[in-house]
């Protein structure tokens, strides 16, 4: 989960992507998933993903996504498969619609959750940042807030675990603790954690401030963000697959 | 030249001020040594020289701190942050971005720096610390020495006339330290770089900075000669704050004897003193 927003640095076709590229993409997958309501399309939605991943080189990240919403996947497919009626019955009180229409919300929450991940994995957060000023033209501020959030969810994440670690070490079970459990040990740590968070992000402000982050314009940026012929190619693909999720 | 006359500062949801009356004049071209012992203030002097305060950080303020003749109250936060760079004592949130190279670029080009010489002053930052082949990592993969060489580089590349630094050696080796503490040294005498930095390694103070105050309880105790100040070592020592051994050594030696010995500051004169006492 720590890493699951950070950088993977390289130098593939899709890293080499202009950032807003890489964010369309990720908006048109997602609209796609829920555009369509046809399974097939919705699988070759997912290879899309797939593709997406080993095109970058980050199987491993792709993997771990997987990996991660494995538990909420299964949960859902089964609370759909039980509460489905309509169909002929398969087993019980699972029927073959209940199976599709399960199958189907499990696919669209993957897919869903797949592009953005993956985006994030292969761009520099300061290269989007860069990108949504200079070619969208969106007001600098909102795109440091957005960096900043996503910077700071490692952070976050990293504190929390120092944190539990400290008090596993004086004794209280974190490290054993499950469920409902473990939410209610970790809820009482969040007051704390968000009053250092706070006193953090502040000081990241002013070290912001005196680098002159209230001069910074839309041409400050050195690096410079043309679309080039691999962008043209996935906005065909784009194109190509919201065409497809509409019209199949 | 930086004037502090009578600042006082407390902190907007703050009870206690964190400076009480501090005055400190700095010469162009001084190295000055801050020291003193868990919130005394030592920070806070730090933001106010940097304009943070009362820019950024607002409160309960008096007095007053002028930069080259600005006062800082009046003069916007980016002109002064031109002339005054901070290395902040926590790296984590001083660093930006998640690439070094992005670091190092964030005030490069907001200062305007012109477009053909930013990978020159890139580098060459980078080179001063010693950390070219750092560029293209990302911070989360580097260990705490290493973002903090990135977050001291990154201030060096903008090139500033006076230099801030608060506990930048925190997470740093010996080694490194003492790196750092040789390139400040060189920017102080070469480019004439005004250098103030608190420091809790007294020995490396003691070695390089020209003069040094040392803070308690937000009021400056003891300000001077390096030399000055650690003659008044019962002062510190009371204030929590460690003198260097060869000086405690060359007190001890004073008390023992019964007459008073010159105050050692280096191991050379600890030397000295020692070879003349054994004739
Ligand atoms: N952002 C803030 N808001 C409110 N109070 C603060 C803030 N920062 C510091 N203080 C308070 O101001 C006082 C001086 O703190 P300061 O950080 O300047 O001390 P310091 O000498 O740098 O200590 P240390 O050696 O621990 O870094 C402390 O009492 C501290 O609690
Ligand atoms: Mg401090």
């Amino acid at each position: 989960m720590n890493n699951l927003f950070e950088y993977v640095p390289g130098n593939s076709f899709i890293h080499r992507l202009n950032p807003i590229t890489k964010l369309l993409l990720t908006v048109v997958i997602c609209v796609a998933a829920f555009v369509t309501d046809r399974l097939p399309v919705l699988l070759g939605l997912l290879a899309v993903n797939l593709l997406f991943g080993l095109i970058a080189g980050v199987a491993g990240r792709t993997w771990n996504i997987l990996r991660g919403l494995l538990k909420i996947a299964v949960f859902l497919f089964l609370l759909q498969a039980l509460l489905y009626r309509g169909g002929n019955p398969v087993f019980w009180i699972i029927t073959d619609q209940g199976l599709l229409t399960a199958g189907k919300v499990v696919l669209r929450l993957v897919v869903v959750c797949m592009p953005l991940t993956l985006a994030l994995a292969v761009t520099r957060i300061s290269d989007l940042t860069n990108a949504l000023t200079q070619v969208l033209h969106v007001p600098y501020p909102y795109a440091f807030t957005l960096a900043a959030t996503i910077r700071f969810i490692p952070q976050f994440v990293e504190e929390m675990n120092g944190i539990m670690e400290a008090q596993t070490a004086r004794g209280i079970p974190f490290d054993t603790a499950r469920g409902l459990k473990k939410f209610s040990m970790i809820v009482p740590l969040c007051a704390p954690l968000l009053i250092s968070s706070v006193r953090k992000t502040d000081q990241t402000a002013a070290a912001a401030e005196v680098r002159g982050f209230r001069l910074r314009t839309r041409d400050s940026a050195y690096k410079r963000y043309p679309f080039s012929a691999g962008d043209f190619a996935v906005f065909a693909c784009c194109a190509a697959i919201l065409a497809g999720a509409i019209l199949l | 030249m930086i004037c502090i006359q009578d600042l006082s500062f407390t902190y907007k949801n703050g009870t206690e001020p964190a400076l009480r009356e501090v005055s400190l004049t700095l010469p162009d071209g001084d190295f000055l040594g801050v020291i003193g012992p868990a919130g005394a203030g030592k920070t806070t002097l730090t933001r106010a020289i940097a304009g943070m305060i009362p820019h950024h950080y607002t409160g309960d303020y008096y007095g007053s701190v002028t930069v080259n003749g600005l006062d800082t109250v009046e003069t916007p936060l980016d002109q002064i942050s031109r002339l005054v760079g901070t290395v902040f004592q926590d790296v984590e949130s001083q660093i930006i971005s998640p690439v070094v190279e992005d670091e190092m670029l964030y005030g490069l080009e907001n200062f305007g720096v012109p477009r053909a010489e930013i990978p020159r002053r890139l580098e060459e930052a980078l080179g001063m610390v010693g950390i070219a082949d750092l560029r293209e990592r990302s911070i989360a993969s580097l260990s705490g020495g290493q973002r903090q060489k990135v977050a001291i580089a990154s201030i060096l590349a903008l090139k500033p006339q006076i230099l801030v630094l608060d506990e930048p050696t925190g997470e740093l080796d010996p080694r490194s330290s003492r790196q750092i503490f040789t390139l400040l040294r060189k920017l102080n005498e070469e480019q004439g770089i005004t250098v103030i930095i608190v420091e809790q390694k007294i020995m490396l103070l003691c070695e390089f900075a020209r003069h040094l105050a040392v803070l308690n309880e937000g009021r400056v105790m003891r300000q001077g000669e390096v030399r000055e100040v650690l003659a008044h070592a019962e002062d510190l020592e009371a204030a929590g704050v460690n003198c260097p051994r060869v000086t405690t050594y060359s007190r001890a030696l004073s008390a023992r004897l019964g007459e008073r010995q010159p105050v050692c500051v280096d191991l050379d004169e600890a030397e000295a003193l020692t070879r003349r006492l054994m004739k």
